[in-house]
């Protein structure tokens, strides 16, 4: 096991990556804390990073809890999207590179380049497309890196097909309870690490956008045309969804409407559910344990490189839990380690 | 003054045409919602001229890679209208405006160099009043370390103070020296707004002539790929040669149809069109419509060759737009609209374009409303053409009449898909007061209830013995 409260030893995995998300399993996990330190890693590696961020995020204060949000460093050479409020509000030197026409409730946005380091609030994109289009921007311009900073709950910037990389943050503020903060986190953790299919399967069902589909014994994807998960097991459904076999592929979003259903089949232990990727899936974690339990697959077609887990101690409501010891429960839970997100900054 | 946005709203079909133009930015789309209606001859040949060197321009392809870099200028323009007006204000700038002057003046920049290096800066500087050396001042000012790039900063060289500042940030993150720095930065933006504020109109200018520029470009580039004609405005003939729908046209080509353009002259006074269901005169009556909103908002028409008189303004009354918010039925907003062309042709001249006037109603009263407002249209200076069913509405005018089937059809089956190919749109100067009466054998081609057919046709012989 390394050292958990030492320096976290992940930036040079970092560095191996052409995009990297911090996304919160709660608001209040430590996000920001544990982005202000990768940012000053990186500075010292002397690495070329941009940073960027999903939905409006940027309130000096926490509009929840009305807890002081901390803000960013940037280091100079860094370059940055934020909105025209926060830009003007910024607390380093900077050149203005662009301005984006779109509009924000913070104005437009604009990419700026550090001259000398300071603070900062980030603001941005509003969608995964978006997103996309800034990291592909800032490889154009040569950056090494794109961190992507997320808003509450924002999972989908963490998809793999939009950043090649993550950082999860747990915290006291997923709950204060230490079994259920544990079964939470693992929960998040397993269906980060779910396994890939194999690289010809991700091929032929890549470019599938919608629907659900079935994939036959020749590996050949076929469209189930089923309008809605809510219609499964009513009716002419019921037996048609398995007459190209048992492997099936949702290309959007996994309801646990429709996990359950395959967990209620007496097939169930030839099934086989792949997901576009973990970031789709939208089912309790009970019903989950019960399709693995009776003998269910699942799978996705990319999986998230997760870099690692980073836990704050503290909870918004001012309680802090004992940081060494949840943090090598957790670690020994999950079989990965955890980093307790206010010492790595020591 | 009309402006080509109040249009929109009354002719869907001319929608078509401007959703078709690929402006590259807001202020070219601006620009166009408030394209004036022309009447001036002298001005729309004047704008024809610009769109013929524009077209010249997108056809020479040794020109096309400065043309792509002005397109390229034309995407990365912003709307910074509001800016600027601070700017004569005397209302401070904040950086990201100084940043927004600044990208205006280099697109301005590198757009009118690309121009002259084909030899035509004029299209940019439409009014006449060429800006590259006053914007090339602004951007001097907005640059002073002559980076030549489009970023901005309050640079060092601004204020001796600043580096030494800043240098001793970059040591130190102290609060009070951001603030030294701050406050020195803000004594640069007066400094600078101040020797801007002279240079507030020619930024406007700049701005609208680059707005002018993307909108040429795009009316240029949709006159070669719909293949458009320039017009003769000769103020006499009113003439269209192989007049096509574009949106018609494209359709029909996509699904491998056949498309019909038409020929078609008119005169002062009533024009009536007769003709078959089916025949198209609804499509024409728009088609007449779309080409004189094109040619007087400075547009080349959807034509092969033509000649047009210019008019006060067009009035387009299709029938089919009931409005159900104002209250009205169908009838009554048709009525209001025919009634309020009526009263304007007294003063005005106008296109006047009426779909069967009156159908909704009774065919006693529709028919002599039609007859009256004929013999008044008839009458007056303005063009004016009218579908209708009506037979022997003894008005003094003209009467074209869409040919329609054509005879020899081969005893082919005809389907409600192929019953395009046998209609021949083309119309005919009709001496007689007589409307085809195809109605029922255009019903039993669309598949309709045999029994219905069978009863109209006895009701049919019956009308006539009675008759």
């Amino acid at each position: 096991m390394p050292e958990l409260f030492g320096p976290m030893p992940f930036i040079n995995d970092i560095l191996r990556h052409r995009s990297l998300s911090i996304v919160g399993l709660e608001k209040n996990t430590g996000k920001t804390v544990c982005l202000n330190y990768v940012l000053r890693r990186l500075n010292e590696v002397g690495a070329r990073a941009a940073i960027t961020s999903i939905g409006v995020d940027g309130e000096q204060t926490d509009s929840v809890y009305a807890t002081a949000k901390p803000e960013v460093t940037l280091y100079e050479g860094m370059q940055f999207i934020t909105s025209e409020k926060h830009y003007l509000q910024r607390r380093l030197v900077s050149q203005l590179l662009e301005v984006d026409s779109q509009r924000t409730s913070l104005g437009q946005l604009v990419t700026g380049e550090v001259l000398c380091r300071g603070k900062i609030l980030l603001s941005g994109a509003a969608s995964s497309e978006k997103l996309r289009s800034q990291i592909d921007h800032f490889k154009e311009q040569g950056m090494e890196l794109t961190i992507v900073d997320g808003a509450l709950s924002r999972l989908s910037l963490a998809s793999p097909t939009v950043t090649d990389a993550m950082i999860l943050a747990t915290g006291a503020a997923v709950s204060l309870h230490l079994p259920q903060l544990i079964s939470r986190t693992k929960f998040l953790h397993q269906l980060i690490n779910l396994p890939e299919v194999d690289a010809t399967m991700r091929q032929r069902l890549s470019h599938i956008t919608q629907g659900i589909w079935a994939v036959d014994s020749d590996g050949q994807p076929h469209d189930l045309h089923i309008a809605s998960v809510f219609l499964l097991g009513r009716g002419d459904n019921q037996d048609d969804l398995f007459r190209y076999g048992t492997t099936l592929f949702v290309s959007g979003a996994v309801s646990t409407q429709l996990v359950k259903y395959l967990a209620s089949q007496k097939q169930i232990k030839d099934i086989t559910l792949i997901v576009r990727d973990f970031t789709k899936f939208f089912v309790t974690p009970e019903v989950y344990a019960e399709y693995i339990r009776r003998g269910g697959t699942m799978l996705v077609l990319q999986q998230s490189k997760l870099l690692a887990i980073t836990f704050n101690p503290t909870s918004p409501t001012g309680y802090t839990m004992p940081s060494r010891e949840t943090c090598e429960k957790l670690s020994e839970a999950l079989g990965t380690p955890v980093y307790d997100v206010m010492k790595i900054n020591d | 003054m009309i402006l080509l946005k109040n249009i929109l709203k009354d002719d869907p079909a001319f929608q078509y045409v401007v959703d078709d133009l690929e402006l590259m930015s807001p202020v070219g789309q601006q620009r166009l919602l408030n394209a004036p209606w022309i009447t001036e001859r002298a001005a729309i040949e004047a704008e024809y001229d610009r769109i013929d060197r524009a077209i010249a321009l997108l056809s020479n392809a040794d020109a096309a890679p400065s043309v792509n870099v002005v397109r390229h200028q034309l995407m990365q323009l912003h709307d910074i209208k509001g800016t600027l007006s601070s700017l004569k204000g005397h209302i401070l700038l904040n950086e990201i405006e100084l940043f927004e002057v600044k990208l205006l003046a280099h697109l301005y920049g590198v757009a009118a160099k690309h121009l002259a290096s084909v030899g035509e800066e004029g299209l940019l500087a439409f009014d006449g009043h060429p800006l590259q050396a006053t914007l090339q001042e602004v951007f001097a000012l907005l640059d002073p370390d002559n980076t030549g790039m489009a970023h901005f900063y309050i640079y060092d060289s601004y204020d001796p103070r600043l580096a030494p500042l800043r240098k001793a940030l970059k040591e130190n993150e102290d609060a009070d020296i951001f603030s030294q720095q701050e406050a020195v930065q803000q004594e640069v933006i007066v400094r600078l707004c101040d020797k801007l504020h002279p240079y507030a109109e020619a930024l406007s200018s700049a701005l609208e002539q680059m707005g002018y520029l993307d909108l040429l470009l795009a009316k240029a580039t949709q006159a070669r790929s719909w293949q458009l004609c320039r017009p003769v405005l000769s103020g006499e003939r009113h003439y269209l040669r192989a007049l096509f729908n574009p949106r018609l046209k494209q359709h029909n080509e996509q699904e491998g149809l056949r498309y019909q353009p038409v020929d078609i002259e008119l005169k002062e006074g009533l024009c009536l069109i007769t003709g078959a269901n089916m025949a198209g005169k609804t499509v024409l009556l728009k088609t007449v419509g779309i080409a004189q909103h094109m040619a007087q908002f400075g547009m080349f028409v959807p034509a092969q060759e033509a000649s047009l008189r210019l008019v006060d303004d067009v009035v387009l009354c299709i029938g089919d737009e009931q409005n159900e918010m104002n209250g009205l039925s169908s009838f009554a907003s048709e009525i209001i609209k025919i009634s309020d062309a009526l009263r304007r042709t007294r003063h005005e001249q106008l296109l006047v374009l009426i779909d069967e006037p009156a159908r909704t109603t009774n065919p006693i009263e529709g028919k002599a409303i039609v007859q009256a407002m004929g013999a008044l249209l008839a009458q007056q200076h303005s063009i004016s053409m009218v579908t209708t069913h009506y037979s022997q509405l003894g008005l003094d005018c003209r009467r074209l009449r869409v040919k329609g089937f054509v005879e020899d059809m081969n005893d082919v089956a005809l389907t409600p898909q192929n019953i395009n190919s046998f209609m021949d749109y083309s119309l005919v100067e009709d001496t007689t007061d007589e409307v085809p009466h195809e109605a029922l054998r255009i019903a039993a081609i669309l598949g309709c209830d045999q029994e219905m057919i069978a009863l109209a046709q006895e009701h049919l012989k019956h009308h006539k013995t009675n008759g």
